[in-house]
């Protein structure tokens, strides 16, 4: 471990470090603008300067490229250095339009902060600026280069590390030029953290432009809510309103960066559609009436029907507090078991997943960037956790090769190996693929150790050229030392994830250092498995409501009507209920049907709730605004009403939990103070895992809360390939991006053609069946026709159909997540019949 | 459009290629002879060629001097304004005004720096220094350099050049 | 004085063939080393020999050679630096216009001797013609055996191929020139060494075209009588040297390595034009200090012009006479510079267009007194900057302000260009 002098301070770094990053363990911030520590160091800015007065290295030089030795004595205000320092600057500004008054970035602004402790301030350039003409890039990313420094932040993070090619430098020299070949939206999904990354205002938050400086805001630590893997966000709120999202650096996790899902998704918190008054059979009511009312009707129903005909349904998006609430709920009610997903299946794929990962086989991002082989099973990166693409790709940079067993047509910014087998072949070619990663002895030994695991018949409904290309990923396989398994819960067989998981602890008995990611629908997941190992025990809820088992549903935090394959089923489930209870800070259309809608709290408003993300992570997203109407809304866009009131408008809201526990309190008739646990105490009961991360009943934020105890296994039997018959299409439903996540889809990005209805078959069946590629077809099913453009890949499984729908519920009629169709239900259609 | 038989060659030549990326010039080269100058339309179609995106070879195509993403005239008369021939241009005019081989030419065509004459024969731009100082002072036509330049060469040049204006291989 | 070894082959009209390379004495040195000189063995002949690069850096070419490991992997490249951009140089393209197979043997040597596969040399567009050259003589090397495989019945293969640039002076540096051959855009890159990672990621040796066309002559006569040949004993073999400007015979002038430069400006050039007197000259293209009369009896070497604080740099000897307005001629190189700057750092691509703008302000008259020590300022800031380019630009502004202050100051006196109307 080198060890140097920094300004008369000493400190020891591991080897390989680079004096900028050492001086930062001293508190030392050396002025710097292209260095970055996702983004590496280059040695453009020239801003890092500093004197080294003694040692291996003597002189003005770097601090970003030179690495920290032995002896190196080093100072950072030597006159020579502050003096070069501030000529960089000085040739920086040169051409700077210096309007920091009309500009975003000020406040919040490196160059600003580099400008001043760089010591320039008077302008004696006497000559002309270099000015550009300004790209429109789209709605989500302003674009003014008259203030671009040229740090080369923007191309190295766009090409390098996001690996997306349509944004780069033209021109030469101080010309030189970011920005698209022509005007037009930026295509990749992490653009954003151009907005976080550029040190002036060449890139700004567009939707929030001009709303206010950094001070102006409310912030605080968040957490994403729109997929498992929980990346860290940072809050900005102002006058009620959430005005913008930022990528919070958290090493642990996401690193620096978050998707556009994740930063421009949040417009469900300032719907103006959104439920902020109680309602008891369609009438507007105080909350506090109304969950008197709701405790009164639910007992009602509990007394007439037994208590196992009420239910209650939540979901992925809820806080750990409000799941572990409405569990509590439940089990101290004797109400039918607690369930977060209408389809047991999901369920039990969830929790298989839940239950099978144990501390030594998480992964997070940060750690399966240091694999050398990824396998994903059953993943569509992009649709489903986009910051799990960027993770892969910087795999893939460090020389890992990344192999996707997968249906669809998965588009990566990175080279990867595919093997297009459809969904029931997924359990059979995952353990062919280990299994032939050994030589044939070790097999032999390992089929008796494992015989349910391994021995599938010789890789039974593969081609040969699938065969062959498993072969292949078996090779990368044996040779890695480091291998990741990524493997999906949405469209796979029930015993995969056990099964993955299964398989990794094979591969570190044989000494490999493997991990399993697993991917889950939504970002909470775990913390259901969680508060409610129990609800597979439960059985299908929309069948217990369809039988008449289940009168009365408390559905908290759930919109199941949204993305469910039977909407008319359903919502003919729902008709028959005697009570349909809601808690629900969307305007959702399963709200719109609710006997008592109950507004809750978002995770924007204090206090925030607590996540666990898909490694069982535990994190918090904080808040500090008060619920109420924003002001802009309040207001009608001019100044708010003059009216007093002792309460904030639209702000008689409560978090969902502190009203779940206020039901159980009416509902409970018992007027004895038993002392009460707390949920954390509560959760730490059933969860030994929470146990560790709870102290005092308060929770210990960001550690893993593993093991999970989720109940028996639904025995699985051994693996059996279940391949698409011919003449058969399996239709699968894509979760692309924006449109069909729900919290993003409430005020969705502004639409891409990616967003237009599609349906995707591989080329060579769509021209079988004579279809045209971009043309419009048919898709015929037995509730009705839904018209589509067809696309076509080569990269994707002949016997499967990918129907992407867009915006919008005509697609709700299938029987199922996964359908087998007839080749004959896509039919074409003749133009202007769409 | 391309036509088909330049496409195959082209394709034929970044098949030979160890990576595909290292013929991105040589393909600009060829689609800007064919169509007089590198035009958007050529871009796309080199990008489609080369697997690169379209931004990707812009990158390139608006860093180099010699990819013209603008029309210019079947002859670019590239005038060396590198030091040795500045300097000839300097002693170049005994009128004590400010003239030089740059300022003669465009007169004599009748354009300004950059532009096309308008019978889409002459294209006048300055260059570095082109690597002929011995014969200073010079300019580059198409590949082809000449100099030492004078009033009446440059006139002889500029006939020749019309004459040949269809025979000359176009070959920069 | 002078054994021609370069331009013995010189002719008025075209390059000499291979037939009249072969009569004198070409390819023999590819034989010999292939019947039984290791490739180790060649690179000490090359180091013993002093031979010290010709495209402008001065690094030994045998040390160059033998950073490249015995075990790297392969394939591996020869690039011939054939982009010649240097304002006032034009040696290379009389080389190639010369005498062809001279480069050419030395390249397919400096495969051989590093055990390479495959040379891609580098050349400018307005050396078009040269180009065609080179092309031509590779077709016919290929049918003689003395290119492809098996070269001359030995077990070496080796190939060439020609990479045509679109232009650009940054891509004369070697890491932005195997960016150009990659299809990037150009920039010098200081991470890694090009003998571990260069083309492709493979070990590469980057060499001027004058460096290879000496090796066929050392290994001929040996390193011994290359260093002979030079005029001072630091010295080794033979120079190109360009002399352009205002004198009397501008021309490539092959010498002794270390020939006084007035000796090379007043006798081989012919002197000044008629009537005209000698100012200052740039000792070795754009990017060096210029160079004042005191100084006309330094032996152009790379030592002893670094001894007084020059660069040989590529021996491009441009003459200003005393006509010239060396402002005026400092401000036409930093146009140059700052329009041909990468634009990579911030020293070169903002402090390059701020030194033009205060040598205009000069020029016209306009500037204030302290631009002076501003300029110098900048001059010593540039020497920060990512790669050679900037510390270079500045080199001429140096010697303006080092040498011809008073010029300088007379410009600011007047408050216009004293040389205007001249």
């Amino acid at each position: 471990m080198p060890s140097l002098v920094i300004d008369n301070r000493s400190v020891e770094v591991p080897k390989g470090t680079k004096v900028i990053s050492a001086a930062e363990k001293l508190g030392i911030y050396i002025p710097r603008f292209c260095f970055h520590e996702a983004l590496g160091a280059v040695g453009a800015c020239r801003m890092c300067a500093v004197m080294f007065l003694d040692g291996p290295v003597k002189g003005l030089k770097m601090s970003c490229m030179t690495e920290a030795k032995d002896g190196m004595v080093i100072s950072t205000d030597h006159p020579d250095a502050m003096r070069f320092r501030s000529w960089v600057i000085e040739c920086l500004m040169l051409n700077h339009p210096h309007d920091c008054p009309v500009c975003d970035e000020g406040g919040q602004c490196l160059l600003q902060d580099m400008t001043v402790s760089g010591g320039h301030g008077i302008r004696r350039y006497g000559g002309p600026k270099r000015t550009y003409r300004d790209q429109d890039l789209g709605p989500l990313v302003g674009h003014e280069m008259n203030r671009c420094i040229h740090c080369w932040r923007c191309r190295r993070f766009y090409q390098d590390y996001a690996g997306y090619r349509d944004l780069g430098a033209m021109q030469i020299g101080s010309r030189t030029y970011f920005g698209r070949q022509k005007d037009g939206r930026l295509q990749s999904p992490f653009a954003g953290n151009l907005i976080d990354l550029c040190p002036t205002g060449v890139y700004t938050d567009k939707p929030s432009r001009y709303e206010g400086r950094r001070w102006d805001y409310q912030r605080s630590d968040s957490v994403c809510p729109h997929c498992s893997l929980g990346c860290a966000t940072m809050l900005n709120v102002r006058y009620r309103q959430v005005i913008r999202l930022e990528a919070r650096p958290e090493p642990a996790v996401n690193g620096h960066f978050i998707c556009d899902r994740g930063r421009y998704g949040f417009g469900f918190a300032n719907h103006p559609e959104r439920p902020r008054k109680a309602r008891i059979d369609g009438s507007e009511a105080d909350l506090q009436t109304a969950l008197q009312e709701a405790a009164t009707r639910l007992g009602e129903v509990s007394a007439e029907y037994g208590a196992g005909a009420v239910a209650a349904l939540g979901s992925c998006r809820m806080g750990l507090e409000a799941q572990v609430a409405m569990a509590r709920l439940c089990h101290e009610r004797g109400w039918s078991a607690p369930r977060f997903y209408l389809e047991p299946d999901l369920a039990l794929r969830v929790h298989a997943a839940a239950r099978s990962l144990e501390p030594e086989l998480a992964l997070s991002q940060t750690e399966l960037q240091k694999a050398d082989f990824i396998l994903a099973v059953g993943v569509d990166p992009l649709a489903e956790a986009p910051m799990l693409a960027l993770a892969m790709r910087q795999a893939v940079r460090s020389g890992a090769t990344v192999a996707l067993i997968d249906p669809r047509p998965l588009e990566l910014p990175f080279p990867s190996r595919r093997l297009a087998v459809e969904c029931g072949l997924f359990d059979v070619a995952l353990p062919w693929l280990v299994r032939q990663a050994f030589g044939a002895k070790k097999r032999r030994k390992l089929d008796e150790i494992y015989p349910r695991l391994l021995t599938v018949a010789g890789g039974e409904g593969l081609e040969k050229k699938g065969l062959r290309e498993l072969k292949k990923m078996a090779r990368l396989l044996a040779k890695s030392q480091r291998p990741a398994l990524v493997c999906g819960t949405d469209m796979v067989p029930q015993g995969l994830p056990g099964g993955a998981a299964d398989l990794v602890r094979l591969l570190r008995e044989q000494g490999k250092d493997a991990g399993v990611f697993f991917v889950l629908p939504g970002a909470n997941a775990m913390g259901a498995a969680m508060a409610a190992p129990e609800e597979t025990a439960g059985g299908d809820l929309l069948e217990a409501m369809e039988r008449g088992e289940v009168r009365a549903l408390l559905a908290v935090e759930s919109d199941p009507l949204f993305g469910f394959y039977d909407r008319a089923r359903l919502e003919r489930a729902l008709e028959g209920l005697k009570l349909l209870v809601v808690l629900d800070h969307l305007p959702s259309v399963t709200a719109a049907k609710a006997h008592l809608l109950l507004p809750v709290t978002n995770l924007y408003e204090a206090p925030g709730i607590s996540l666990v993300n898909h490694e069982g992570r535990l994190q918090r997203a904080s808040a500090i605004q008060e619920p109420g109407t924003p002001l802009d809304q309040y207001g009608g866009g001019g100044h708010p009403p003059r009216v007093f009131s002792e309460s904030t408008p639209g702000g008689d809201l409560l978090p969902a939990d502190v009203q779940l526990e206020e039901l159980a309190g009416l509902l409970s008739n018992t007027n004895a103070e038993t002392p009460r646990l707390n949920a954390w105490e509560w959760l730490a009961q059933r969860q030994p895992g929470a146990a560790e991360a709870v102290s005092n009943g308060a929770p210990v934020y960001g550690e893993r809360l593993l093991p999970i105890q989720v109940g028996q296994a639904a025995l699985v039997e051994q693996p059996v390939a279940s391949p698409v018959a011919v003449g058969k299409l399996e239709l699968l439903v894509g979760s692309w991006f924006a449109s069909a996540e729900e919290l993003s889809s409430y005020r969705p990005i502004p639409a891409g053609p990616e967003d237009e209805p599609a349906l995707w078959l591989h080329s060579e069946t769509a021209s079988r069946l004579g279809l045209e590629t971009g043309g419009p077809v048919r898709l015929v099913l037995e509730g009705g026709e839904l018209p589509l453009t067809l696309r076509t890949s080569d990269e994707m499984n002949r016997r499967t159909a990918l129907l992407t729908p867009g915006k919008g519920a005509s697609w709700q009629m299938l029987p199922g997540r996964r359908t087998l169709l007839d080749e004959s239900a896509i039919q074409r259609a003749d133009r202007g019949e769409s | 459009m391309l036509p088909q038989k330049l496409k195959k060659k082209l394709q034929k030549v970044i098949r030979a290629a160890d990576y595909s990326r290292e013929k991105a010039v040589d393909v600009m080269y060829a689609v800007q002879r064919h169509y007089g100058y590198l035009s958007d339309e050529g871009l796309a179609e080199s990008a489609a060629l080369l697997g690169m995106s379209e931004l990707e070879l812009e990158e390139l195509a608006t860093f180099y001097d010699f990819i013209y993403r603008s029309p210019v005239g079947k002859f670019v008369l590239h005038v060396c304004d590198g030091v040795v021939c500045w300097m000839c241009h300097e002693q170049w005019s005994c009128t004590g005004e400010e003239e030089s081989i740059v300022t003669y030419l465009c007169a004599r065509l009748g354009v300004e720096v950059g532009e096309t004459t308008d019978d889409g024969l002459f294209t006048v731009l300055p260059s570095a220094c082109i690597g002929f100082c011995e014969f200073a002072p010079a300019m580059l036509v198409n590949g082809r350099a000449y100099g030492p330049l004078t009033p009446e060469y440059l006139d002889e040049i500029l006939d020749q050049l019309r004459k040949e204006h269809d025979e000359l291989a176009v070959d920069r | 004085m002078g054994e021609k070894v370069l331009l013995q082959n010189r002719r008025r009209d075209r390059p000499a063939t291979l037939d009249e390379y072969r009569d004198s004495g070409g390819y023999q040195a590819l034989a010999t080393v292939l019947k039984g000189v290791e490739p180790r063995e060649l690179i000490q002949m090359v180091l013993d020999s002093g031979l010290r690069g010709r495209g402008g850096a001065g690094f030994p070419a045998g040390r160059k050679w033998s950073f490249l490991r015995q075990e790297a992997p392969h394939p591996r490249y020869i690039i011939p630096n054939t982009d010649e951009m240097e304002p006032g140089t034009f040696k290379d393209r009389v080389l190639v216009g010369c005498d062809p197979h001279q480069i050419i043997e030395g390249t397919i040597l400096a495969g051989y001797a590093n055990q390479a596969e495959r040379a891609v040399i580098f050349i400018r567009p307005s050396y078009e013609l040269e180009a065609k050259v080179f092309e031509r003589e590779f077709s016919l090397l290929r049918e003689e055996g003395l290119l492809g495989e098996n070269i001359l019945g030995s077990k070496f293969d080796f190939e060439i191929t020609l990479h045509r640039s679109a232009g650009r002076y940054i891509c004369g540096e070697a890491s932005a020139q195997v960016k150009a051959i990659q299809g990037e855009r150009p920039r010098p890159d200081k991470e890694g060494h090009m003998t571990e990672s260069g083309l492709w990621g493979q070990p590469t040796i980057v060499n001027n075209v004058e460096t290879l066309a000496c090796v066929p002559h050392i290994v001929r006569n040996g390193g011994e009588w290359f260093k002979n040949l030079a005029a001072t004993p630091e010295g080794a073999g033979t120079k190109l040297y360009g002399v352009s400007g205002m004198v009397e015979r501008p021309d490539c002038y092959e010498l002794p390595i270390g020939t006084p430069l007035r000796e090379i400006i007043f006798e081989h050039a012919g002197g000044m034009k008629a009537g005209r007197r000698f100012k200052a000259c740039l000792t070795g293209g754009a990017s060096t200090k210029l160079l004042p009369e005191k100084h006309l009896d330094v032996r152009m070497d790379f030592e002893a012009l670094a001894k007084i604080g020059h660069r040989l740099g590529t021996a491009a000897v441009v003459v200003f006479d005393e006509n010239a307005c060396l402002v005026s001629a400092c401000l036409n190189l930093l146009t140059f510079f700052t329009r041909e700057s990468c634009g990579w750092c911030t020293p070169c691509r903002e402090g390059l267009p701020y030194m033009r703008h205060l040598l205009r302000s000069i020029e016209l008259g306009e500037a204030d007194e302290d631009c002076i020590p501003r300029l110098k300022e900048m001059t010593e800031m540039m020497d920060h900057s990512y790669c050679a380019f900037a510390p270079g630009a500045a080199a001429p502004v140096k010697g303006l302000l080092e040498y011809f202050e008073d010029e300088v100051r007379e410009h600011l006196v007047r408050g216009c260009c004293p040389y205007k109307g001249v």
